[in-house]
């Protein structure tokens, strides 16, 4: 790697976020200038500590775990006289009443009651027995795993709340690839006997580092440590265009409140600002499909109600999942228990209601009075505590907090990284960065690989976490130290829901109209069914007795060659009815196929003609 | 303006075609369970009342044999409706079970 220090290397950094943050002081430490360039007036991004009267709030809690050791070197480097360890605590709220999270069967079932209990049991057994085929969404996919009752209060509200779509229009791929091997009878089996010996456990984590003052504490001391060495954050500075020759970024203009633009060049560029917004500001501008691509990108933004409560202790979880549909928060932050030192008065309390909003829907467009109004009266609703009990609020609106991956953000983002390779020197890093859904520890694994790369490295900062198990969860062979390694840098990228799309719809609707029957399958149940009922008939007439027993039925033999009313005779006609309904639900299924197949034909030709139709229009005008 | 159907077929799309012909069919079980218990139920329903208003000496002799395996039924309006609610149980359950098995084989032959 080539000395930084020779080379008259400059980086400029977009974004005073975890990433930013990251890639600055990494660079710093190799003697490489960056210059960091921040829209907002605080430091840290979606990390931030948010300060309202002494009260300091978390914008979505952020436990500093990492399976990643450099970041937890780093993390320990920058604050480790300031770290405390937390108990992890985490609960559902529903119905007035706590759950385990993750959900204990025992747990749940005792929680709700027994008509509830009997209710989930029943609708359990219905989705075993009756499940619903083909899955095609969240809902099928859940429902027919743990039946509709349990969906219905562990799933489908808070689900809704958080990604703002209907379950039924979530991919059920979703739900199966991140509820791996679960259902509700191999919960039961696990928390009666265990999951057997010498099998891997996955769990969550039970305690977590935290900063005493939140996790924003971490970049402020980042950006002090920065201006120290005479580098420090630019703030309240807007990006207006980033500047290009076709071949490389050659400087970024920016605005400040004033309206005073100003112009900074260098060698290198680090983005971590949105990538739809990125590339709006290249100049000159990217071709239209590449700008319509960054059009398609989606995200989804999130709002806290910070309240202060004249009450000491709520509850004792860091934070609560909110299952109730009666009330629009989704999970509520209890800063008391995340860290004390972030209460400044200890008869009071501060706690954050989260609300899962999309930029200018009705509540990201509300005043904050209205809000924390809002925030009050949903938990009295909860039963929590009383609106009166709340002396002040305060509201922190986070636009982009997540990147929506939709059916084509993949094609999108692959679009705009393959026009962005003929501009090598601007690396894209961090959650909105990359848009993807990236922890805090994989954004600064991103920031540190491209740092190393502006300094002469060669890494794939897209590799970063792709395969990887969900960053929460541990095995207990991890647990007890083993490591990943240093140059993998894992973790675990987070899974978020795809959203069916038209072309899902149509083709579930398509398959379903055309569906075919299983011949094999239809003769066999009309096999079964016939040979068991004579079977069950002759048996019945046997065991009642008589002089001339079963003398109609008997009549049968003119059929089933051997048939008689006698213990052989039943096991023969259970033979030869099996057959006949065998052979006839073959053909029977047969018979359907090819009327379905003729259908099909049918459909398509007319739509040919249809198609052509429309095109020959097309031509003609 | 197309709709999206129509713009698949324009778009060779054969693989969608393929995968649509590979669905295989699933019954509902309590919709078999409906339509058989109303067939059986009112089928002998309406079997013992035609006979019993055709009328004759010996009315619906070989019906009545059910009997057998219905106590309580016979060819009379009493034993029609007895007859109704064994053969809306008895269709039900069949109905049921033919969707059950019927689907149950299907499945383990996708899973193959």
């Amino acid at each position: 790697m080539p000395d930084p220090a020779q080379t008259d290397k400059k980086c400029v950094i977009i974004g005073a976020g975890p990433a930013g943050l990251t890639a600055a002081w990494e660079l710093c430490k190799a003697d490489v200038p960056a210059i960091v360039f921040e829209k907002d007036n605080i430091v840290g991004g979606i990390s931030r500590t948010v300060e309202y009267k002494g009260f300091r709030y978390d914008i979505g809690g952020h436990r500093f775990f990492t399976k990643v050791e450099s970041v937890n070197k780093w993390w320990w480097e920058i604050l480790s006289k300031e770290f405390i360890e937390r108990p992890r605590m985490s609960r559902i709220y529903y119905a007035d009443k706590f759950f385990d999270y993750p959900l204990k069967p025992a747990n749940a079932l005792f929680g709700l009651g027994i008509f509830e209990a009997i209710r989930c049991g029943l609708s359990y057994v219905t989705a075993q027995v009756a499940p619903t085929k083909p899955e095609m969404n969240l809902e099928d996919w859940v429902s027919n795993r743990f039946g509709t009752r349990l969906y219905q209060i562990f799933f489908k509200t808070y689900t809704e709340k958080v990604w703002g779509m209907p379950c039924t229009e979530i991919s059920a791929d979703w739900a199966a690839q991140r509820i791996k091997n679960l259902n509700l009878m191999t919960a039961v089996k696990n928390a009666l006997f265990g999951s057997g010996k010498g099998k891997v456990v996955t769990t969550l984590i039970e305690s977590f580092h935290y900063p005493r003052l939140g996790p924003g504490m971490m970049w402020e001391r980042v950006a002090e440590l920065l201006t120290e060495k005479g580098l420090p954050p630019r703030m309240e500075l807007d990006v207006v265009r980033i500047t290009h020759d076709g071949k490389r970024v050659v400087s970024l203009t920016v605005r400040g409140k004033d309206g005073v633009e100003h112009v900074e060049t260098g060698t290198d560029f680090i983005s971590t600002m949105p990538v739809r917004e990125l590339v709006h500001a290249l100049d000159p501008a990217p071709p239209n499909a590449v700008l319509e691509a960054a059009d398609r990108l989606n995200y989804r933004d999130f709002l806290t109600v910070g309240l202060i409560i004249d009450k000491e202790e709520i509850f004792p979880d860091n934070w609560i999942y909110i299952h109730s549909p009666h009330v629009k928060v989704g999970r509520i932050q209890n800063f008391r228990s995340w860290s004390p030192f972030m209460i400044p008065d200890a008869k009071k309390n501060s706690i954050g209601l989260e609300y899962f909003v999309n930029e200018g829907d009705e509540i990201w467009n509300a005043s904050d009075p209205d809000l924390i109004e809002l925030g009050k009266r949903e938990c009295e609703k909860l039963g929590l505590f009383k609106a009166a009990d709340v002396s002040d609020g305060v509201v922190i609106r986070m636009p982009k907090a997540y990147p929506v991956y939709d059916k084509i953000y993949k094609n999108a983002l692959q679009t705009i990284r393959d026009y962005l390779t003929t501009l090598p020197n601007i690396h894209l890093v961090g959650r909105n960065g990359q848009h993807r859904y990236n922890n805090q520890d994989h954004s600064m694994v991103t920031a540190m690989l491209a740092a190393e790369n502006v300094c002469g490295a060669d890494h794939d900062v897209w590799a970063v976490n792709v395969d990887e198990e969900y960053h929460e969860e541990v095995s207990e062979k991890e647990k007890r130290g083993q490591e990943l390694t240093h140059g993998k840098r894992g973790g675990g990228d987070r899974l978020v829901p795809r959203r069916l799309d038209e072309t899902d719809r149509l083709m579930g609707a398509l398959r379903e109209a055309f569906a075919r029957y299983d011949a094999v399958a239809l003769g066999g149940s009309i096999g079964i069914l016939l040979g068991g009922s004579l079977f069950l008939a002759t048996a019945l007439l046997l065991l009642r007795g008589g002089v001339m027993v079963g003398k109609n039925l008997a009549l049968l033999a003119n059929y089933f060659l051997g048939y008689e009313i006698s213990w052989a005779g039943a096991f023969l006609g259970l033979l030869e009815a099996g057959g006949f309904g065998f052979i006839f639900g073959f053909m029977l299924a047969k018979a359907i196929n090819g009327t379905i197949a003729l259908h099909e034909h049918a459909l398509v030709r007319r739509l040919e003609v249809s198609a052509t139709l429309d095109a020959i229009d097309e031509e003609r005008q | 303006m197309t709709d999206p159907l129509t713009e698949r077929v324009r778009e060779p799309g054969q693989a969608e075609w393929d995968v649509i012909q590979a669905a295989i069919a699933r019954l509902r079980a309590s919709v078999m369970a409906v339509v058989f218990g109303l067939c059986g139920g009112v089928g002998l329903f309406v079997a013992t009342a035609w006979l019993l208003l055709r009328g004759g000496l010996m009315v619906g002799r070989t019906l009545s044999l059910l009997g057998n395996f219905f106590p309580g039924y016979s060819v009379t309006w009493g034993g029609a409706l007895v007859g109704f609610v064994y053969g809306s149980l008895l269709g039900a359950a069949i109905g049921f079970a033919f969707a059950w098995l019927y689907n149950m084989i299907a499945d383990l032959r996708d899973k193959d």
